[in-house]
């Protein structure tokens, strides 16, 4: 897919661009604000990855420019390290998602395919499904095969953002974020402990697995080959 | 001069206080001389119509006898009574032509001026009284000196007591401005005297408090970084001999890579976690403070690690269920409280049984996290906040030394006090909020 990255730090830009070419993506960049307005306006993308500190312009105020001129492209925003209060400005300003500097690449591509890939919001599911998994959101059951399967709220919530995003990988970051509202990283691996539960009760006892770990990624859940 | 507000102020109720005193003297003057002037002429007036009536009633022979008389009682007033020729027949005043009424003649012992009434008598004799206007004059006289010496007296006191109040102004300015100009010059440890409760005072404590506020975020500034040259050399030094053996050794380069990547993120992590730390130290985070319930982030995130201590043959519980409601910023609270489980999970030990008790109290809301682990020493306690700072014994367990200073900046931020207390046995830490008002 077609990806804007407005990053004025060369060495990054050329990295990233380098990196989402590989992983098959088409990538235009831009070195400033301006240059990544225009980008933004005149042309289609999928995912626009927005540097917060830019120099002349705010990647903010640059972010909300693209979105009073009625662009809706998801947009990645990357903010600096230990920035508590850059989350919520960001959000606040229009972005989509954000990125801690400096980041795993894996994070990244993570996040820009999450993004690009969101389901029309005008689109109401009552369930979700992959193979034989089953989610029913309004009842709030899960079963696997015909099979009922119990599980916590907290893995109900888990299933269900791996189902929302079947086939994409996500990261341990991104479900911390979105499962346990934790924007911080804890040192326990709570997101290790609860999968294995999940994977437990979902893939234990089936021929096929459907919960996959992605090595130094985050979790992948699809259908069988 | 006039650079100095004191002295200016001083200079201009001075000028105010002598004007008015001039204004009040004039005032004075005019209508105690138009009282004097009247009571005089009324004086004379009264004399002269006894006389008139002493001349109805014994005749001519009666005014002379009359004021022969009266001439020899000393006293103020003249008299002068003259034939139909103008030949003076008794009294001082000399005989007068003036017409009948009041005039005045210059006569007398010191050709004084007189204010003298003259009355027609019939048959041509003519009765004259008067007194030396001088005593009016002289009154006046008494007055305006008065008034002179008030107004020198109001200018002198007032130089004096500005200059007074500008020398103790001034020096207690200097003091402040000294105290600047030595904090300027890097004596930070230096403060303003302070001697009593007036509004220089105030100032001056206000300008104190201002400078402690400066020096504790310098103190902090400069441990931080004393604390990071410390403490990165460390994994900094491992992570340059990771690279050197990737390079030295090709076929070993993917896990040295591996090794300097997670070296790598440790050190991001410590950054992070200082950055975090400084910026809710600056108390911006104020901000965002609303309503929250400790029971509910304990549950959260009692719920979120039970099953990591369960795999670690711990056990995590949440005591209570009431409402435990604080005003603050629900995203530091719950990570303060991830960092005193973790803490729990990590030290208590295996086997540990680990409680999160949220309460509510008469004036304070309190979050306890309380493990059956071996404890800390008391001496050892209170250091865990600072930044950095590890226990001997824990210092081969992973972890930034950074956990508690961060719960120790958050608990500041909301008002609230942390403690370590030992919990016979185990550790407890305890948060106190102050209550938020329902």
């Amino acid at each position: 897919m077609k990806l804007l990255i407005v990053e004025d730090d060369k060495e990054t830009a050329a990295y990233l661009k380098r990196a989402l070419s590989e992983a098959g993506h088409t990538v235009d960049a831009a070195a400033s604000g301006r240059d990544g307005l225009l980008l933004a306006a005149g042309e289609t993308y999928e995912v626009i990855i927005l540097d917060r500190m830019l120099p002349q312009i705010d990647g903010l105020a640059i972010l909300r420019t693209i979105r009073a001129s009625g662009v809706k492209t998801p947009v990645l925003l990357l903010t600096a390290l230990g920035g508590i209060d850059d989350r919520v400005e960001g959000l606040e300003a229009g972005a989509d998602d954000y990125l801690v500097k400096p980041f795993a690449f894996a994070e990244l591509l993570a996040r820009v395919n999450a993004l690009a890939r969101r389901p029309p919001p005008q689109e109401v599911r009552t369930e979700l499904s992959v193979a034989d998994l089953k989610l029913d959101l309004l009842k709030h059951t899960v079963s696997r095969a015909g099979r009922r399967i119990e599980l916590q709220p907290r893995e109900f919530q888990l299933l269900e953002y791996l189902l929302r995003h079947a086939g994409r990988v996500v990261t341990r970051t991104m479900l911390l974020e979105s499962v346990w509202d934790f924007h911080f990283d804890p040192k326990t691996n709570i997101v290790e402990t609860h999968m294995s539960r999940l994977r437990g009760k979902v893939d234990r006892g089936h021929t096929h697995e459907l919960i996959h770990t992605v090595r130094g990624a985050g979790y992948v859940l699809r259908e069988p080959d | 001069m006039f650079r100095s507000t004191t002295l200016r102020l001083a200079a201009l109720y001075t000028a105010a206080f002598a004007l008015s005193v001039v204004v009040l003297g004039v005032i004075t003057v005019l209508t105690t001389r138009g009282a004097l002037s009247a009571q005089f002429d009324a004086r004379i007036a009264a004399e002269s119509a006894a006389l008139v009536q002493e001349y109805r009633s014994e005749g001519l022979n009666g005014v002379v006898e009359a004021v022969r008389e009266r001439d020899q009682t000393p006293g103020a007033i003249d008299y002068g009574l003259q034939g139909p020729a103008g030949q003076p027949l008794a009294g001082r005043l000399a005989p007068s032509r003036a017409k009948t009424g009041w005039s005045v003649a210059r006569q007398g012992r010191e050709a004084d001026a007189v204010r003298v009434l003259a009355v027609d008598l019939p048959d041509g004799y003519r009765l004259l009284v008067g007194d030396e206007e001088e005593r009016i004059e002289a009154l006046d006289g008494a007055l305006l000196r008065g008034f002179a010496g008030a107004f020198v007296g109001v200018v002198v006191l007032g130089a004096a007591a500005g200059y007074a109040l500008n020398r103790d102004v001034h020096r207690r300015l200097a003091a402040i401005s000294g105290t600047a100009e030595a904090i300027i010059d890097g004596d930070l440890g230096r403060r303003v005297p302070v001697r009593g409760d007036d509004d220089l005072d105030r100032l001056a404590l206000t300008f104190n408090r201002m400078l402690d506020r400066i020096a504790g975020l310098m103190e902090s500034l400069k441990q931080v970084s004393s604390d990071i040259a410390h403490d990165m050399r460390t994994p900094l030094t491992r992570l340059r001999q990771k690279l050197e053996a990737g390079l030295a050794a090709p076929q070993e380069r993917g896990q040295a890579m591996e090794g300097a990547l997670a070296d790598l993120d440790s050190i991001l992590d410590t950054f992070a976690g200082l950055l975090r730390i400084a910026q809710i130290e600056s108390g911006a985070r104020r901000a965002a403070f609303r309503p929250c319930d400790l029971t509910e982030i304990s549950r959260t995130v009692v719920e979120a690690f039970a099953p990591s201590a369960e795999d670690a043959r711990q056990t995590l519980r949440l005591e209570g269920d009431a409402r435990a409601p604080v005003v603050g910023d629900p995203e530091l609270l719950t990570q303060m409280l991830v960092n005193l489980v973790e803490n729990a999970l990590r030290h208590a030990g295996p086997g540990a049984d680990i409680r999160v008790v949220a309460s509510r109290g008469e004036a304070t809301t309190t979050l306890a996290v309380i493990d059956n682990g071996p404890g800390v020493p008391s001496q050892e306690r209170e250091r865990l906040f600072d930044r950095f700072y590890r226990l001997e014994a824990s210092r081969s367990t992973p972890g930034s030394g950074l956990g508690l200073a961060l719960v120790a900046a958050v608990a500041k931020l909301h008002g609230a006090e942390v403690r370590l207390l030992a919990a016979e046995p185990g550790l407890e830490a305890r948060v106190t909020f102050p209550a938020a008002a329902s």
